[in-house]
This record gives structure tokens, sequence and C-alpha cells, in this order.
């Protein structure tokens, strides 16, 4: 932090102004709040006991990839950190500013640059909110086919910079298969833009290097992304397995025999009890499997069919498009108060990747030292991203009372994923699939990669001598307290 | 304080980020504090410790959101956050902390007063007399609801009151409210007497059938936001032979430029002219194009900072394709 009557944040505050304008350098209460808290539990449970939160100097809103560059330049001449910002809804606690210092808001960056109809892509500035994206382009006549739960609240850059991903991703994609190029500016303030297309040999690819870089390594400032013809047809299907076990069964033939659902989403047996019926008044006992094609209407109809007949192989209660469908149409409501988790709840996402073959003992794993360590924590869980190797686990728990001191509560919470962390990754677990590291989860990074993770730190310091970007996140240096 | 009424919603919208996407002010401004999840945040540490009331920095953050109800509207459980906003600005107020324009402009709307005109048992308080033959006409300044937004809540009732003496005074049986704002505040608030919008009541006339004129239709905040979206003002528009295009990229999205806080225009002419050029931006044809919108207020808003652009409001785009049956 530099200290406000301090000649140097004066100067400091003068350079940026010189670069972005009086009215793009906030220091007042109000923004700094905004910017101190994101949608990590910790800031959260620590504002809400009224602990001070570490807020930023300066809230920078740049408007251009050269005003980027001044401003990195600026930070690496004072030695500043600076934490670029997107929608602020990341839950990995990566924006945040624990050291101080720059909070670079990229909102002000938001604009669709080109949409081209031959090729299929899109080109914005990487601050756009990614509802407005969306429906800039389907005023055009098309899709991004990004439709992750926060849409609403999060900016092109920052599922950039998260991996993340949308409810469609088993066709679409991931954030890094819908990118085709990006331009970047370097922690040293070089702008660069990598090469136009995402399959080539021409070396290592960079587009990847950056994507989930969270910040650490330059700030992404324009991308081009696929998008797509807006379906002729959209159709959903549910069925009510006995056992988690069953539907995984069914589901996993389902990409394994190669069809092409949009969407296939399990929820286990007490998540099915909970928030299904919570949400979508399905009120039944089992594990609820749904899932969509999306396409030419006659291949839709076909693909559907045959994935139905494959659920008809286990023991099930069809559901009917209807309660499939009727997922699709709250696909988002699991997000808004009340029903999304919230305190005085202790609640953590132990987002998890693996293969089908690992992924049910991940699951088991995860559960067990959840339920053998913590008694006083629920253990829900979905598998809502499907590939044709393997799936993610959308793993939660949920303490309805937590520790009242702050200091308590988070211990407890950091504990749990602690231990729920290193069961999943024993079992072949990858923490995790699209929502980043950031804070949260930078002390798991050297075991989880091993020996590997070293290259990562070179590239950090190569790229970032001076340690501005974003530091003490996704296990690279801190600053220095 | 008022926000301890609205605890619901600071513990529904402090961690939230589902609707700041259609926050006019925070779409504008790119900042975090201008988002309910901002000001619910704000909020929440005034409601921890009274003390940051004070701080001129979370005041003047209160001061600049526009109240467009799209955001309580896109909320699955629609969560009252324009509610919280006022009920903070009441404290503010309350505790001797407004600002001086807030204070000035108060005091210049609490001055208002009514004039009733003409004969007839229907009365129309708006700007357009000559499409209400037989009516009285009411006339005067905003009947309190911009003094309640400001959080002048002893005013507005003042105001209110002497409009109220005004209504009665007329001895009629229906009041045609031409402003959204006003029929917003004004529909449940009068005894005796029934509020009708005046799509409604120009709805209920014949119309000739006229060539067809297409428009974009700029919403009403408070008609659509607040008031569950009356089809009127579109049927009428239609009847009238405009075939209405709807504006933007999106239905959600509020372009009433500040229209829910009444006078933003005078409150925050800088910010308010930013809302005003994000509409200009999103238009395709702005120099060719007709907007029509039910508000006055949008009108001469928009009008202020562009002026090529073509607008009228409701009344006069009726009044365009006056001849009746």
């Amino acid at each position: 932090m530099i200290p406000p009557n301090s000649y140097l944040y004066e100067m400091v505050r003068s350079e940026l102004s010189w670069v972005v304008g009086d009215d793009h350098v906030q220091t007042g209460d109000s923004d700094k709040l905004g910017h101190s808290i994101d949608y990590y539990w910790v800031p959260e449970v620590w504002h809400d006991r009224g602990q001070k939160l570490p807020p930023p100097d300066f809230v920078v809103y740049p408007a251009s990839a050269r005003e980027v560059s001044e401003i990195l330049k600026i930070a690496n001449t004072h030695n500043i950190p600076v934490i670029p910002w997107g929608g602020g809804s990341g839950s990995q606690g990566g924006a945040l500013p624990i050291y101080g210092g720059i909070v670079m808001d990229m909102k002000r960056m938001n604009k669709v640059l080109n949409i081209d109809p031959i090729s299929m892509t899109a080109t914005a500035e990487t601050g756009i909110n990614t509802q407005h994206l969306e429906w800039a382009i389907e005023k055009a006549g098309y899709s991004t086919m990004h439709f992750p739960a926060s849409i609403a609240c999060a900016t092109l850059g920052g599922f950039i910079a998260n991996r993340g991903t949308g409810v469609l991703s088993t066709k679409y994609g991931k954030i890094e298969d819908m990118v085709m190029t990006l331009e970047v500016v370097t922690p040293t303030g070089e702008i660069i833009n990598t090469l136009p297309v995402p399959r080539h040999a021409s070396g290592p690819d960079l587009t990847q290097l950056f994507l989930g870089s969270e910040g650490t390594l330059g700030v992404v400032t324009k991308a081009t992304i696929k998008i797509h013809p807006i379906p002729e047809s959209r159709k959903f299907h549910a069925f009510l397995f006995k056992t988690m076990h069953e539907a995984m069964v069914a589901g996993s033939k389902i990409m394994t025999s190669r069809l092409r659902p949009c969407v296939i989403r399990l929820y286990d047996e007490p998540e099915t009890a909970k928030l299904i019926k919570r949400v979508l008044g399905i009120d039944k006992k089992g594990a609820y499997l749904v899932f969509g094609f999306d396409g030419p209407a006659k291949i839709v109809d076909l693909e559907l069919e045959q994935a139905c007949a494959i659920c008809r192989e286990k023991e099930h209660e069809d559901l009917g498009t209807e309660m499939g469908q009727a997922w699709w149409d709250h696909r988002y409501k699991f997000f808004y108060p009340p029903y999304m988790f919230h305190l005085p709840q202790a609640f953590g996402t132990l987002d998890t990747v693996a293969t089908f073959a690992n992924i049910e003992k991940v699951y088991w794993a995860m559960k067990n030292v959840v339920r053998e360590n913590f008694p006083q924590a629920a253990f829900i869980g979905h598998f809502s991203h499907w590939y044709e190797w393997g799936c993610m686990l959308y793993a939660r728990f949920i303490i309805e009372a937590p520790p009242q001191d702050p200091r308590e509560a988070v211990a407890l919470y950091n504990k749990i994923w602690d231990m729920a962390i290193r069961a999943a990754i024993k079992e072949g677990g990858v923490i995790n699939e699209h929502h980043g590291v950031g804070l949260k989860l930078g002390r798991i990074m050297k075991e989880l990669y091993g020996p590997a993770f070293k290259v990562l730190e070179d590239i950090k310091k190569t790229l970032d001598p001076n340690n501005i970007m974003n530091p003490g996140k996704m296990g690279f240096p801190s600053k220095g307290i | 304080m008022h926000i301890d009424k609205h605890l619901d919603v600071i513990a529904a919208c402090r961690f939230c980020f589902m609707c700041r996407h259609l926050d006019p002010v925070g779409n504008v401004t790119f900042q975090e504090s201008d988002t309910p999840r901002g000001r619910a945040l704000i909020l929440d540490t005034i409601r921890m410790k009274n003390e940051s009331l004070k701080n001129r920095d979370f005041i003047a953050t209160i001061y600049r959101c526009a109240l467009s109800g799209a955001n309580r509207c896109h909320c699955v459980s629609h969560y009252d956050e324009v509610g919280l906003v006022l009920a903070a600005r009441k404290d503010i107020v309350e505790a001797g902390l407004a600002p001086e324009n807030v204070k000035a402009l108060a005091e210049k709307l609490s001055r208002a007063t009514f004039t009733v005109r003409g004969k007839g048992n229907v009365l129309y308080y708006g700007d357009h007399p000559e499409l209400y033959s037989g009516c009285k006409t009411l006339s005067g300044g905003d009947p309190g609801k911009a003094l309640e937004t400001l959080g002048f809540a002893g005013d507005s009732q003042k105001v209110f009151d002497r409009f109220k003496s005004a209504v009665t005074a007329s001895k009629c049986t229906t009041l045609i409210v031409a402003e959204p704002s006003a029929y917003d505040f004004l529909k449940d608030k009068l005894d005796g007497i029934k509020v009708v919008h005046c799509s409604e009541h120009l709805l209920s006339g014949k119309w000739k059938a006229r060539p067809v004129r297409k428009a974009f239709y700029l919403e009403s905040d408070f008609l659509k936001n607040y008031d569950g979206n009356p089809a009127a003002s579109r049927e009428l528009l239609a009847r009238c032979g405009y075939s209405l295009m709807p504006f933007g990229t999106n239905s959600e999205e509020s372009y009433s430029v500040g229209e829910g806080a009444v006078v933003f225009d005078e409150l925050d002419p800088e910010l308010c002219e930013k809302l005003c050029r994000r509409v200009y931006d999103l238009a395709d044809n702005l120099k060719t194009a007709l907007f029509i919108t039910p508000s006055r207020y949008v009108k001469a808003t928009l009008a202020k900072y562009n002026s090529q652009i073509r607008i009228v409001s409701l009344e006069e785009a009726v009044a365009q394709r006056k001849d009746r049956k």
C-alpha cells in the first residue's frame, strides 16, 4: 500500500491521470470498497464480520492497449502491483488487491470491433460484459454460444484470464476453445498479438499461454472468438436414475459413443433432493440427468433419440422433454439470491475435472474426506461439463453455521479445501476446470504440477521481472509484506 | 435508519453480480460502486457502522444512482434495490447530509403550485390539452415524486397535499396523467378519483387507418419496470399507424436516461449526458430514425445533447396523426 498522504501517492496519481484522464483514476471509498471484494467467500465473510479489507490505492480505467501499456510502465517504474479487474465476479480471489496497488478495471474497453460473417468470428475488447457481447452478436444474427451462469456478471477478459466456460461447453467448448487470437500487453508494456489462427505448427501456442494466466503474465486487451449460427433446433430431455453411478454410466456412454450433446448435467442424490427440488420443483429421490442437443432439427431429433435409448438401458424414470426444458429455462436461477448459497453459510465449490475412469473416485474421495473430518459440512455435487474423455465435478461443501470469529471461520474453510483437494489430486483429479486458481488455490499449484511448475515460474520471471502483475496469485511469488 | 427496513435487499445484493449488466449508470461510468452490488456494499458498511453515512463519497454514489427498475425486474427474486437506495437517501436527508446541489434542487421543487382550468368531469395533467377536448387541465410542477426520489419525504408530502387539494377542488371523477413518473406516483395515492395514464384514455377514441410509419419505441422505465408494462401505449401507437421497433440489442436494458430519478438531468447533468451518449451510440441510424417515448423527460433529455435526434413524446406522436374518426 502507498500511504495516501505521501509524495509518492500524488506522483503516481498524477502519472496515471496523465495517461487516462482525471475521471478515470478513482481513489474514492465507494469504488475502493467495490474493488476489495470479489465473489470469493473469504472477503465476503471478512466484510460481513466488519473486518478491514485491503483496498487498492488506485482504480484505473484504461480505454486502449496503449493506455494499458503506459500504466504498466508506470507500475514498473515505481514497483507497484497491478491487478487487472474484469467483472470482479471470480470466486477464487484472483482479482483482489491483496497488496494494494493499481486495480486496472478493464470495463471501459467494451467495444465489439468486428464481426466477420465469412470466417464466423468476432473481435472485441476484453472489458466487454459477456451478456452485452452476446446481445451484440445476436443482433447480427449469430451467437457466441457462451452461456455461463456469470454471463451477466463477467467480462470477456475475465473468462480468458480464468479459462472460463459456459453451459454449452460440451459442444462449443470452453473459452480456450473459442478464442482464435489475442492482443496482450506484456508486464513490461509491449503490445503483442498471438498468431491469428489457433491451429498451426509454428511452435508452442502463445494464445494458450495467456489463457488462464489470471493477469499474472500480462493484460489481454483484445480477443477474436468464434461465433456460430443460431441453431434451427435445441431440445432437452431429463431422466432420473436410482443412483448417481447409474446416471454416470449413462452419461459417459452418451459421450463415448461420440454423440454430440451441447450439454449434459448430472446431479448427485443430495443435490437432486436439495437444489433440483428447490429451483425446478422436481421432488424426487435419485440422480437427475439432463442433456440437450442443438443444430439442424433432423439431426437433433436423431441424436436425442439415441441418447434417450442409452438412458433407457438402465433402470430409470423418464422425466421427458418438459423437465429437461425446465432446467434450461431456469439454468441461471440457481445462482440468484436466495437460491445461491449465502452467508452466514460457509460454502465452496470444489471444482475438479478428471477422466471417466477417475471421476467417481474423485467424487467419493472428496465426499469421504469432508464427511469424516467435517461432520458439520454437507457435501453435494453435480457433473456439469462433459467431454469425450471425462467430465467436471462441481462439488460443494456447505456449513450452515461456521464459527463467528472470522479467523476461525477462514481457517476451517481453508482446512476443508486443503484436505478435499489433496484427496482429489490423489485420485487423478485436476483442480480445477473453470473457476481458476487465484488466491484460493495458489498454495496447491506446486503439488498439482510437480516439477513442471518451475516452467511456469520461469515464464513468469521472464515476462514480469519486477513481479508487478497480480502478485501472490496462482502460486507465484508474493510481493513481500 | 430507513435502510434497516431493507436488510433482505442488502443481504441479497451485497455479494450478487447477476444484474450488474443492466445498471444504466454502471454501464457508462464502469465503476463497481455504480451497480446494485456496489451500492448494497456501501449501505451494508453504513448498516454496520452508522458513522459511515457521513462519507461524502458514499453519499455521492447513492445520489448517482438513476433508480432504474430494470435491475429489480431482471432479478428472479425481484429484490427492491431501488427501495433500498430511496431509503438511504431519506437517511441522508434526515441526517442533514444532503449535498448542496440536492438541497437546492429540493428547494426549487418544493415551491410547486397547481392550477386547474376549464370545464368537465375529467381532469388532464400534462402538456397536450389539445388532445383532450372537454377536459379540465391541471398545470404546475412535479406532484411530489421528484422530492420523494431525492429523499425529501416530508417536502414531497407537502407538495402532494397541494396537488391533491387542486384535484379535489376540481370535482372531477377521472384524472388523466401524461408523465409516467407522475402516473406511477399518483396511481395509488389519490382517493375518490380514477387515475389513468394518458394512453389508456386516448386508446378509447376511434382512429382512422393511417399509412404505416416505422419508429423506435423507447420504453419508459416507470411504465415498463415499475407499473407492470401496460400495453396501452404500444397499442395506441399501433392504432395510430406506427410500426414499433425495439431499440438497442435487448429488451431488458433501460434506455430512459435517468427517468427513474425524475430530475436526473438537473441532479447530475454530466452523468445524464453520458447516459444519452450511450443511447446515441446504440442507435443504428440516429439521423433518420424516428424515436417515440412515453416520457417528456426522456424526450427533452435525449434532445438536449444531440440536435439531430428525431424524438417525440407519445402524445406528440398521436397528435401528428390526430385525424380521429
